[in-house]
């Protein structure tokens, strides 16, 4: 069975009571957690697809060696703001979307805790896009260093970057207040009965999430306004001539970059711990050690940042502490696969698109884990660092991992936003052609790396050619295959089945006690002891 | 029956939690700030070497 098409819906909720606004002002002004979580969602899909059409660009100029569609500048230009439109663009508000929607449905929660600062911080993303994507256009073009802004090569830029400097700005603020509001409405909004650790694992990783999110955007925040300083203000926080020192930025950039790794993945792990007991018809393996595994990686990923600039020259000791820091996280990570691992040791599996994501998620994910560890090594990492063997190894992380696992949550919790089933087989066509063409796109560059092609060229030496050639495929293939997922949710949108309440037999969660179609405001009374320990299955 | 009434917070423990929102979000806010202030600081002292 594809999906529960029998289960009754929970009607009799207050579905008379749906005071909505109408037309434009119900987006302008949106104060209902759904109504943000939609436009976070449509703003991430939207961002996917323009930093996918600048990977279109990039992988369309490596596709032969030698110069053919760019000039350099504008391709340095292209990488830059294609990390910064996935990272901040399309990641983590989508992430964030997915947060509005569930969280408060999750806990009992009528809605988020501060509505009116959820609208803000949604609103303020479109405008520091723009502007990001408007510094394409200023003389010097867009940035070109890099997203991870180093000093002096950034200090030297175009006119773009005090634009992108306050751009990433009023990124960071947004997320912030995203934080604040995810721990605010975990903390306080609970129903009744919901403890901490009965909570869904979806709810426990953006907490833990959002903390992250707090402690580190804050750095990012700083070292950005640092550079800002030194540019126009005549300090040198980072200018050796001064005193300054252009190493620290990277410390202290990374103290912020590798938590944000993190804050990419956690939520991922959370979808996956709710697709897979759900699919497999099982209580998830090990609640409480799930938990305590995400707490701690999400601890672990505050002392590993200086493994991401090994060769600056720092000293043995810091190299041995920030090299065998890194590799225990792969204790806690261990934990998680294995317990994904046990909830589907004998289990009743079936195999729909939410799940097909998150098992997809499960062994790329792994693959791109195992490559972490490889660069983790110091005297290895001499060799790979700033090699496409990085590439490869952050984008099987953040694409198979991240992207996957929003996919995943997406075809997992459609049906009981529009209350309608989407077309299971165009979905599944869409998780194997997404599959294979990213291994396509992402495995070469691997080879590539370990042959030595450095990162952020536009040229390269001819050996290097053939795998170049294939990952440029599996990115044209990747990119046209994308065009289905929009698609399906239209066409789900638009005519699909109507689906039950609980749209998947093996669903557990207060989500799926709610009646379909969802009523605008729910859990404005809390839900019962009785329906918070049904939906807690473990 | 999604709801139980029952369950429903009273007026005083609604006024009590929108009391503890208020509380949390302004203290998470000052741990934003200062993380932002402190790491200035921070970097303004290590230049000074």
């Amino acid at each position: 069975m594809a999906y529960d098409s029998h289960a009754g819906a929970a009607h009799g909720h207050d579905a008379h009571d749906d005071h909505k606004p109408h037309g434009w002002r119900r987006w302008v002004f949106a104060t209902n957690h759904k109504d943000i979580g939609t436009m976070y969602l449509l703003f991430a899909g939207l961002m996917f697809f323009i930093g996918g059409m600048m990977a279109m660009i990039i992988r369309a100029e490596l596709f032969k060696p030698g110069l053919q569609f760019v000039d350099p500048q504008f391709f340095n230009s292209m990488t830059t703001m294609h990390a910064l439109f996935m990272i901040f663009g399309a990641v983590m508000p989508a992430w964030t979307g997915l947060a509005n929607w569930q969280i408060p449905l999750q806990v009992g929660a009528p809605d988020m805790a501060l509505p009116r600062l959820n609208n803000f911080s949604f609103w303020i993303l479109p405008f520091a896009f723009t502007i990001l994507f408007s510094t394409i256009f200023v003389p010097g073009g867009g940035p070109a260093g890099g997203w991870t802004l180093y000093p002096p090569l950034v200090l030297q830029g175009s006119e773009s970057f005090p634009m992108v400097i306050f751009a990433i700005h009023l990124m960071g603020a947004s997320s912030i207040l995203g934080a604040i509001n995810v721990i605010v409405t975990i903390m306080n909004m609970r129903a009744p009965g919901m403890t901490l650790l009965r909570m869904p694992l979806f709810v426990w990783s953006w907490l833990i999430t959002a903390y992250l999110l707090i402690a580190v955007m804050p750095v990012l925040a700083g070292a950005v306004t640092m550079l800002l300083t030194d540019h126009f203000f005549g300090t040198t926080f980072f200018t050796a001539a001064g005193g300054g020192d252009p190493v620290m930025f990277q410390h202290i950039f990374w103290f912020f970059g590798h938590p944000e790794v993190y804050i990419l993945i956690l939520p991922a792990f959370g979808i996956v711990s709710e697709i897979i007991p759900a699919f497999a018809r099982k209580p998830i393996f090990g609640y409480e050690a799930m938990v305590y595994a995400i707490a701690s990686i999400a601890f672990l990923s505050f002392i590993v940042w200086a493994h991401h600039m090994f060769t600056v020259g720092m000293p043995l000791a810091g190299q041995l502490f920030f090299m065998l820091s890194t590799m225990l996280i792969a204790i806690p990570t261990g934990v998680k696969v294995f317990n994904w691992t046990a909830t589907m040791w004998k289990s009743s599996m079936t195999f729909e698109p939410p799940m097909l994501f998150a098992l997809s998620f499960l062994f790329l994910f792994t693959i791109g884990g195992f490559s972490g560890l490889m660069l983790a090594i110091v005297p290895a990492d001499f060799q790979y660092h700033d090699t496409y063997f990085v590439v490869a190894h952050f984008h099987y992380v953040l694409v198979p991992g991240a992207v996957f696992s929003i996919m995943a949550g997406v075809y997992y919790w459609l049906p009981k936003w529009t209350s309608k089933m989407y077309d299971l087989k165009l979905a599944t066509i869409h998780f194997w052609l997404s599959t294979i063409f990213v291994n396509v796109l992402f495995f070469p560059q691997h080879f590539l790396g370990l042959a030595g092609m450095p990162r952020r060229i536009p040229d390269y030496a001819t050996q290097f050619t053939d795998w170049n050639m294939v990952s440029s495929i599996g990115a044209f293939g990747f990119g046209l295959s994308q065009l289905l997922f929009p698609y399906i949710i239209w066409k789900c949108v638009k005519s699909g089945v109507p689906a039950p309440s609980r749209a998947w037999e093996g669903a557990h969660g207060l989500e799926w006690e709610l009646p379909s179609p969802l009523p605008y405001h729910t859990w404005e009374d809390p839900p019962s002891a009785e329906l918070i320990a049904r939906g807690a299955a473990h | 029956m999604a709801a139980n009434p029952i369950n429903a917070l009273s007026a005083a423990e609604q006024a009590e939690r929108r009391r503890r929102v208020k509380r949390t979000a302004l203290l998470l806010g000052l741990v934003a700030g200062s993380f932002y202030v402190g790491f200035i600081i921070l970097t303004y002292f290590r230049s000074q070497h």
